[in-house]
């Protein structure tokens, strides 16, 4: 018997090697490139003669906005071996192959007699000679063809990234004029690239730190309107704006909102004593959170509003705490060398956005919500007040130059520190707050 | 004597100076100068500093602008202001009345119509990629994993394992005879035989199996097994001896022959041509930060001439993410696999035998930015 089973063991043992071979060649891959994915918008397909200008500056919006990303790399349409003639008929991929088109975007657009425009658009992934998801149609007006275009955009970003979109998002900021001694500054909204600016306030008093509601509909903001800096709220649609909080002998700023829109987060000084209070956007008694004898201020809510996190000079050095939503024990996260401020929690949850001042210089950095794993994304004489994307990949903030004639802009930069670039706006620029994605 | 003394004083003199000089080599200060650079962060500072410098230069502001000047003389509705405007002139004037900003805002409201919905036509999709998740189902464990010599139905909820079943005993007040107080037992559940997912009835089983069988490549073994065959059965352990070798080189006998020819094992340098070949192609700059925690392990079958067969690309597996990022990463390794595999990669033709069908496993955790 025992025979026999070492005889059916080794028969076994001698099975395993002939097995091996016949199943399929296993091999591992892991290491791979990083460089930007390319891909090719031909111009979109007019599908009426009025729509042939509109069709061009989509396909240039969508590109835009790939491009910016610093994820992609457009091939030049001079380089293109065939063009997309009619949205229907089959794409010839080996043409698109040749010039190493990696992913295609095949759009048509058509306009309404009414200012009505239809834009549709399929996306195919070149080397596998198929549509990557289906295609999708878009119905807006003329004037919001660039929203249009973002949104395509969006999908093209999703589908191969993987990533939430963020391209039809809105950003409010300070927009800067006039020498530095008696600079102007106004509030304005714009795209996320810089286009369609409106400004929403005049240049009479000084306007700072403009935040949007996590609906998009509302903005806070600090104004030294009354010659003390007081919070205020405005209606981006009617554009009317009322005082939030008017205590005399006291000085209110840097507010933000709740994820759920409810409730306002604010620092507010009294008798040179700062502190972070909370109160009900409706109006109502502010409750305070914080109660040292140290600075507490920029305060930002995580997400799902069960934590705040703010910076204090409690330690008798600015740093980094996290809190309750309800006041409480604060917990410090940041122990690096160096004064850390203006925190921001990420959209998605997992990481927090600050400003770094270290051996005179300034830096934007991302942590974890724990303090573990910070990196600093970026260094120069002046960057501060992150504020993220809405899908949480991409940071936008303030980079002011040296000297007398420095000039404030804005610049936005990816988690990975890669693709920091500025944004193009027509004055100088301050104080960013991304919108939500529009709906 | 002078001449000892002179030797003396002489190696005394070289002693004495090569203590002084040996000595100036190692002074105090330098330890010190040492711990001042240890400030370790301060080092990761600057290392991360320069790391995030270059793209400060100019070329890099630049990068936007292309797109933006084309279109700026283009649509009626943007300003044709360029952008070198000094800031000064609309600052003075801007401020009038206060209302100023009012007129552009129903621009504000109306994009907001922007709606999407999905175009009717949906061109030959041969969507492998979707199917393939719903087939790796994870196996459910059998319901009663022991097996006993009788069937035993389940326990009630909260016996206790027992040989014996004894019935739950709880103090009672109006009881007549105490009885000892006892947690009630049951044996645990059995059945007699264990019934694999493959004898279970094919109700509710995928049609297709996790993983094609491996394809027939090593014909040799056939004429052994007929040999075996034909051997007097009468002893069992001969028969046994014939199942075990049966069911060993089951799988290609049962399928017939291939004329894919085999060949010896392939090297480790041969394995590492195909990996650097498919390396060179994975591309995961434009992977998200989910996608890049999600290893998917990619089928495909190969052509003679060293090319993949594209239809027959599919995903065989995954972890660490969800299936959306899963589809991501596997349409960039697809990506990889076709795009260097154009010319046919580096395969020894005489073994194609072992490398007519490839497992490839991505694993993205090397590339993580974290």
């Amino acid at each position: 018997m025992v025979r026999f089973l070492t005889l059916l063991a080794a028969l076994w043992l001698m099975a395993l090697p002939v097995q091996a071979q016949n199943g399929p060649l296993r091999i591992t891959i892991d290491e791979g490139v990083i460089e930007p994915l390319p891909f090719a918008v031909p111009d979109f397909v007019a599908e009426s003669a009025a729509a042939q200008q509109m069709a061009q500056q989509i396909a240039r919006v969508v590109a835009a906005d790939l491009t910016g990303t610093g994820l992609f790399r457009e091939i030049p349409q001079d380089a293109f071996i065939s063009q997309i003639t009619s949205f229907n008929s089959p794409v010839q991929f080996a043409d698109w192959r040749a010039i190493n088109a990696q992913a295609l975007i095949a759009g048509a657009v058509s306009m309404e007699g009414d200012g009505r425009v239809s834009v549709k658009f399929r996306l195919y992934d070149v080397f596998a000679g198929q549509e990557m998801g289906a295609g999708l149609q878009f119905d807006g007006t003329e004037q919001g063809w660039r929203r249009i275009a973002h949104k395509v955009a969006d999908a093209v970003y999703s589908r191969i990234t993987g990533e939430a979109p963020y391209f039809d998002s809105r950003v409010v900021f300070v927009a800067e004029s006039g020498p530095k001694g008696e600079r102007q500054k106004r509030l304005a909204v714009m795209d996320y690239d810089g286009a369609n600016v409106q400004y929403l306030t005049d240049s009479r008093s000084i306007v700072l730190a403009p935040r949007f509601s996590p609906s998009g509909d509302r903005i806070l903001y600090t104004s030294y309107e009354t010659g003390f800096p007081r919070i205020h709220v405005l209606d981006v649609a009617s554009v009317g704006r009322r005082v939030l909080e008017n205590q005399p002998g006291t000085m209110s700023f840097s507010p933000r909102f709740s994820p759920d829109g409810q409730t306002v987060i604010y620092s507010l000084t009294q008798g040179g004593n700062t502190d972070i209070y909370r109160m009900p956007i409706a109006g109502g008694a502010p409750q305070r959170l914080t109660s040292a004898p140290s600075i507490e201020t920029a305060p930002s809510f995580s997400p799902d509003g069960s934590q705040i996190v703010f910076e204090s000079d409690r330690s008798g050095n600015q740093q980094l705490y996290i809190m309750p939503a309800s006041g409480g024990e604060p917990r410090r996260i940041s122990f690096g060398p160096g004064r850390y401020g203006t925190p921001v929690w990420s959209p998605r949850g997992d990481l927090i956005a600050f400003t770094k001042q270290s051996k005179g210089r300034f830096h934007i950095g991302v942590m974890r919500t724990d303090g573990s794993e910070e990196r600093l994304l970026t260094a120069s004489f002046l960057d501060e007040g992150p504020t993220w994307a809405p899908n949480g990949r991409v940071i936008m903030f303030t980079r002011e130059t040296q000297g007398a004639g420095g000039q404030s802009s804005l610049y936005s930069v990816d988690i990975t520190g890669r693709n920091l670039k500025r944004v193009r706006t027509e004055t100088g620029a301050s104080d960013p707050s991304w919108s939500p994605l529009q709906n | 004597m002078h001449v000892g003394h002179i030797i003396s004083g002489a190696g005394h003199i070289g002693l004495i100076g090569w203590i002084l000089f040996g000595g100036a080599f190692a002074p105090a200060p330098e330890p010190f100068e040492v711990t001042e650079v240890a400030m370790i962060s301060g080092a990761e500072f600057d290392a991360l500093m320069t790391g995030t410098e270059p793209p400060d230069t100019a070329t890099d502001v630049a990068l936007p602008n292309p797109p933006e000047t084309d279109e700026a003389p283009a649509p009626a509705p943007v300003r044709p202001a360029p952008r070198p405007t000094p800031p000064a002139p609309e600052a003075a004037e801007a401020p009038p009345p206060e209302a100023a900003p009012t007129p552009p805002e129903p621009a504000l409201a109306d994009p907001a119509e922007v709606q999407d919905e999905v175009t009717e036509i949906a061109p030959p999709p041969q969507e492998q990629a979707v199917i393939a998740p719903e087939i790796a189902d994870s196996p459910v464990p059998r319901p009663a994993p022991r097996v006993a010599p009788e069937p035993v139905a389940p326990p009630p909820p909260d016996a206790q394992v027992d040989d014996v079943v004894r019935e739950e005993a709880t103090p009672q007040d109006n009881a007549d005879t105490p009885r000892e107080e006892q947690d009630a037992t049951a044996p645990e559940e059995a059945t007699t035989e264990i019934v694999t997912e493959a004898e279970e009835a094919p109700a509710a089983a995928p049609v297709r199996s996790v993983r094609p069988k491996a394809r027939p490549n090593r014909p040799a073994p056939q004429p052994e097994r007929t040999e075996t065959a034909e051997a007097p059965a009468t002893d069992s352990t001969q028969s046994a001896v014939e199942n075990a070798l049966a069911e060993a080189l089951g799988g290609q006998d049962a399928q017939g022959t291939s004329t894919a020819p085999t060949g010896p094992p392939m090297t480790a340098g041969e394995r590492d041509a195909l990996r650097v070949g498919v390396q060179r192609c994975w591309n995961v700059g434009s992977l998200s930060s989910d996608a890049l925690r999600t290893t998917v392990v990619v089928s495909v079958q190969m052509n003679e001439d060293g090319t993949p067969i594209t239809g027959s690309i599919r995903l065989v597996g995954q972890s660490g993410g969800s299936d959306a990022s899963a589809r991501q990463a596997f349409d960039t390794a697809r990506r990889a696999i076709i795009r260097c595999g154009v010319d046919g990669y580096d395969l020894p033709r005489e073994k194609y035998g072992q490398w007519q069908e490839i497992e490839m496993t991505f694993d993205p955790s090397n590339m993580r930015i974290k």
